[in-house]
């Protein structure tokens, strides 16, 4: 800027300099340094009011009195004594002096104030700009953009802040005020991160937006308001630039709301998934307490099954003593008979008693075994069986379980075909029936048991579920009696149906009778009529084959006498069994030796005695038989032992313990097959 | 940091530099009351000389962000330049502490270089003009220049290049109420200048003896 020396105490003023001045479009005012105006342009004339002569040598404050010049003084003095320069703009100070434009509004202004002359300084000049026009345009493009700038961000719902690079709040719409509940001026200048409770994920979003990387999708924040709760919300931020600076201007969707549908979504469905569950768990325990109960029925059923034999065999009982009781009169008899003829030296016709009570003695035997099988838990065992003889032998059975009031009719037919099936079984299912029966006739009657060849043709079998036509043995068990009903007769099969009074009957014998049949690839089948009787008819299938050899007993004769001085010791506790034994082996030709229990067995098999078999009870008071061979097989590893057992359950286990050199023979047996027994161990 | 400088300002000297400075800082917080709705308090200066490469060093140390400056050239009997820094994010923050919290963001932009030249003429003026009468010397101080940059825009001197090498930092913390505003002033002074402003400094403790 070119010096120029103003002398401002001259009087010829230089009117060139002055018409210069007052081109200048701008207000400028010189003042001394008494601060006193010196000049007063022309444009100062006009915004003003005040003529240039009427300002002359007067103070500002004087022209522009009652006038807050605060901020001009100070400037003026500055410049005056410190050579400083001081702008005051309309920016900061909305109202400087009273000046108007020419249409008379106000006319907005900015003053510079800059010191004149060198160092020390002539006076100062305050240049006063208008900036009406400049200010009147910017507000009225920002009104008319924030107008529609407004009517967006006042009014979202959403919120709405602009941060800038430090992540300062410069901006806050309505929303967000009540959204984080703080004022307007307590955002502003703060930093945003303060809201947040994620506040790695804002500043992620940040960083994103002004890295000009924006998600793309908007970002869940949880903020934290004013008052202590959270708030969830969904940001979008993009970014921004007004000359070197930037802004992000963030979006944040208030998604509580979206949050607690979702939850209670979540909380239905998580309700949902465990009901199902539970419900599961109850298909499963169900599935569980029906297994626990089947299984409790099936117990139950068993142990009824077995208490079903054992009623027949207590209702077989009074029956079985008697017969027992006649047998024993045989062999007792005969016994007597053969002694007195002995003692009389009679020695003729003694044959015939000892035939006689040796008779009586089998049938006996054989019917102890009978019911040994028939109380037995034994699997279907199926032979040949010829039925005719089966039923034979039970006669003398069936009459003693009827009693006198019933008469028995056993109708045979000839020529009989052989059947396959369980001969015990046959026998408990013709005796469960003969029972059913006798008590179906309490005052008395018929009860004929009859057998015969039986064809059954495809149109009965078609009318019957479960049968195959073909060739069958018919029993059929017929009876005078009561007779069933139609519907009685549709149970009668079912298992545990009874029409006897309870405790008289299990309800398990046409059932297990009809098990029976149809396991042994046969039929049941029943016949009644109330008032005239029922009968039963058991359909088993043909056998094409033959009998099986029965174990024929051999005569004592017949078998092969002892070896030279064989030794046999006897340990049996009953005397009379163990007088008998050693008697049939004397005769036989064996050295035998006795013992009544384990300790004196003992004493002789741990000598040096010559001992080539043991013949021993198994149940022995003590010692029992086993411990006895055990025992003795210390000293005599390769003895031959054979044991004797009443007890049918202790023959099925000899399997387990039998070792080589042992074998066991069932009580009670024939002398014979005592013998053959002997032999046949001595020669292995 | 005192080492390189060729002419270095005793202690003594500096202590009455910082009276000087700390006396027009506080007729520029009286000046600066008059204008800001909020009060503003002004720190006790902290006065360094530095070369312009430790001064620059200096303020990228503090301030690796954006900065903003407002200037002033000032000659007469000393020559250099006076700065007022400070982070150009907190700049906006100043112009709401004088203008309020009503108006826009938009408005607050517009308003920020204007604000800034004023506030910062305050503060530069006050100071400037505290040295000058106090060491009975005139300078002539132009107006403000708002300018945004780092610090080696702002001491680079290619524009002045008869300026020197040293640099007296004055530390200032702005606190405007609740906005923590800080801001820093720096004087650029040629050689000459501070050889100039030794002797007056001594000339003035002399005096004040």
């Amino acid at each position: 800027m070119k010096q120029r020396r103003v002398d401002l105490i001259s009087s010829d003023r230089d009117k060139a300099e002055d018409a210069i001045l007052d081109a200048i479009n701008a207000g400028l005012i010189v003042l001394d340094r008494s601060e006193r105006v010196t000049h007063w342009n022309a444009w100062m004339e006009a915004a003003s009011g005040h003529s240039p002569s009427f300002a002359q040598g007067k103070l500002v404050t004087d022209i522009f009195s009652g006038v807050d010049l605060k901020r001009l003084t100070p400037a003026i003095q500055a410049a005056l004594t410190s050579g400083a320069s001081t702008i005051v703009t309309h920016a900061i100070n909305p109202s400087l002096l009273p000046l108007k434009t020419r249409s008379k509004t106000l006319l907005l202004h900015d003053i510079t104030v800059t010191p004149v002359g060198a160092s020390p300084v002539a006076g100062c000049l305050m240049l006063i700009t208008d900036v009406t026009m400049a200010v009147k345009r910017e507000r009225y493009l920002r009104d008319r953009q924030n107008a529609r700038y407004d009517a967006v961000v006042a009014n979202a719902a959403d919120v709405i802040i602009t941060v800038d690079e430090e992540g300062l709040i410069q901006f806050a719409n309505p929303a967000a005020l009540s959204q984080f509940g703080y004022s307007n001026a307590e955002l502003l200048g703060k930093s945003a991160a303060e809201l947040f409770e994620t506040r790695d994920e804002w500043r992620g979003t940040l960083q994103g937006a002004l890295a000009n990387s924006p998600s793309g999708q908007p970002i869940d924040l949880i903020a934290r308001r004013k008052d202590g709760t959270p708030s969830y919300l969904e940001a979008s931020a993009s970014r921004w630039t007004s000359g070197t600076r930037s802004f992000v201007t963030v979006i944040l969707r208030d998604v509580n709301g979206r949050r607690a549908t979702d939850a209670a979504l979540r909380k239905s469905e998580t309700e949902a998934r465990s009901a199902a569950a539970a419900l599961t768990e109850l298909n499963r325990t169900l599935e569980q307490r029906v297994q626990e109960r089947t299984a409790q029925l099936m117990q139950t059923e068993d142990a009824l099954r077995q208490s079903q034999k054992m009623e027949a065999i207590g209702q077989l009982t009074g029956g079985i003593a008697h017969d027992f009781n006649n047998l024993l009169q045989g062999i007792t008899g005969g016994l007597d008979l053969v002694k007195k003829r002995v003692a009389q030296g009679r020695f003729s016709e003694l044959d015939r008693f000892i035939s006689g009570a040796m008779a009586s003695a089998n049938r006996a035997s054989a019917l102890t075994h009978r019911l040994l099988a028939f109380s037995r838990r034994q699997p279907l065992a199926p032979t040949a069986v010829q039925v005719n003889p089966l039923l034979a032998s039970m006669e003398e059975l069936l009459h003693r379980t009827l009693g006198e009031h019933v008469h028995l009719e056993l109708v045979t037919a000839a020529g009989l075909w052989l059947t396959k099936c369980d001969p015990n079984q046959l026998e408990n299912a013709v005796l469960n029936l003969v029972i059913n029966a006798r008590d179906a006739m309490p005052d008395g009657g018929t009860l004929t048991v009859e057998t015969q060849n039986s064809q059954l043709d495809s149109a009965y079998a078609a009318l019957h579920q479960d049968i195959e036509c073909g060739q069958y043995v018919c029993i059929s068990v017929k009876d005078t009696g009561t007779g069933m009903s139609a519907a009685t007769i549709a149970k009668a099969f079912e298992p545990f149906f009874t029409t006897k009074p309870l405790g008289r009957g299990t309800g398990l014998g046409l059932s297990m009778i009809y098990g029976f049949a149809k396991q042994s690839g046969g039929h049941a089948n029943i016949h009644s009529e109330l008032g005239t009787g029922t009968t039963v008819k058991l359909y088993l299938p043909r056998y094409n084959g033959d009998v099986e050899e029965a174990d024929l007993i051999p005569d004592l004769s017949d078998v092969q006498s002892a070896h030279t001085n064989e030794t046999v010791l006897v340990v049996e506790d009953e005397f009379v069994v163990r007088e008998l034994i050693v008697e049939v082996l004397k005769e036989l030709g064996y050295s035998t030796l006795e013992a009544e229990d384990g300790p004196a067995s003992l004493k002789i098999l741990q000598s040096q005695q010559r001992v080539d078999l043991v013949i021993s009870d198994i149940g022995l008071p003590g010692l029992n038989g086993r411990q006895i061979v055990e025992a003795a097989r210390v000293t005599r590893p390769t003895l031959k032992v054979l044991f004797m057992t009443g007890y049918a359950e202790n023959a099925a286990m000899a399997a387990g313990f039998l070792e080589p050199g042992m074998s066991m023979i069932t009580k009670p047996f024939a002398m014979e097959a005592l013998a053959s027994r002997v032999r046949e161990i001595l020669e292995k | 940091m005192t080492a390189s400088i060729a002419v270095a300002l005793s202690e003594l000297e500096l202590d009455a530099l910082t009276e000087l400075v700390n006396l027009g800082v506080s007729n520029a917080a009286s000046s600066l009351r008059e204008l800001v709705r909020e009060e503003i308090l002004l720190s006790v200066p902290k006065v360094v000389v530095v070369t312009r490469k430790e001064a620059i060093a200096n303020l990228g140390e503090r301030d690796s962000r954006p900065l903003v400056a407002v200037h002033q050239d000032f000659d007469g009997d000393l020559r250099g330049r006076a700065l007022l820094i400070f982070p150009e994010a907190k700049s906006m923050e100043l112009v709401r502490a004088i203008v309020g919290n009503d108006l826009s963001l938009e408005d607050i932009m517009e308003l920020e270089q204007e604000a800034l030249a004023e506030t910062g003429n305050i503060l530069l003026n006050a100071c400037l003009a505290t040295i000058a009468n106090t060491l009975q010397r005139t300078l002539r101080i132009s107006l403000p220049e708002v300018i945004h940059g780092k610090g080696t825009e702002f001491f680079d001197l290619t524009q002045s290049p008869s300026l020197g090498d040293s640099v007296i930092f004055i530390y200032i913390n702005f606190s405007v109420r609740t906005r923590d505003i800080q801001g820093y002033i720096a004087m650029l002074l040629d050689l000459p200048s501070l050889a100039i402003l030794k002797s007056l400094l001594g000339a003035l403790i002399e005096r004040t003896r």
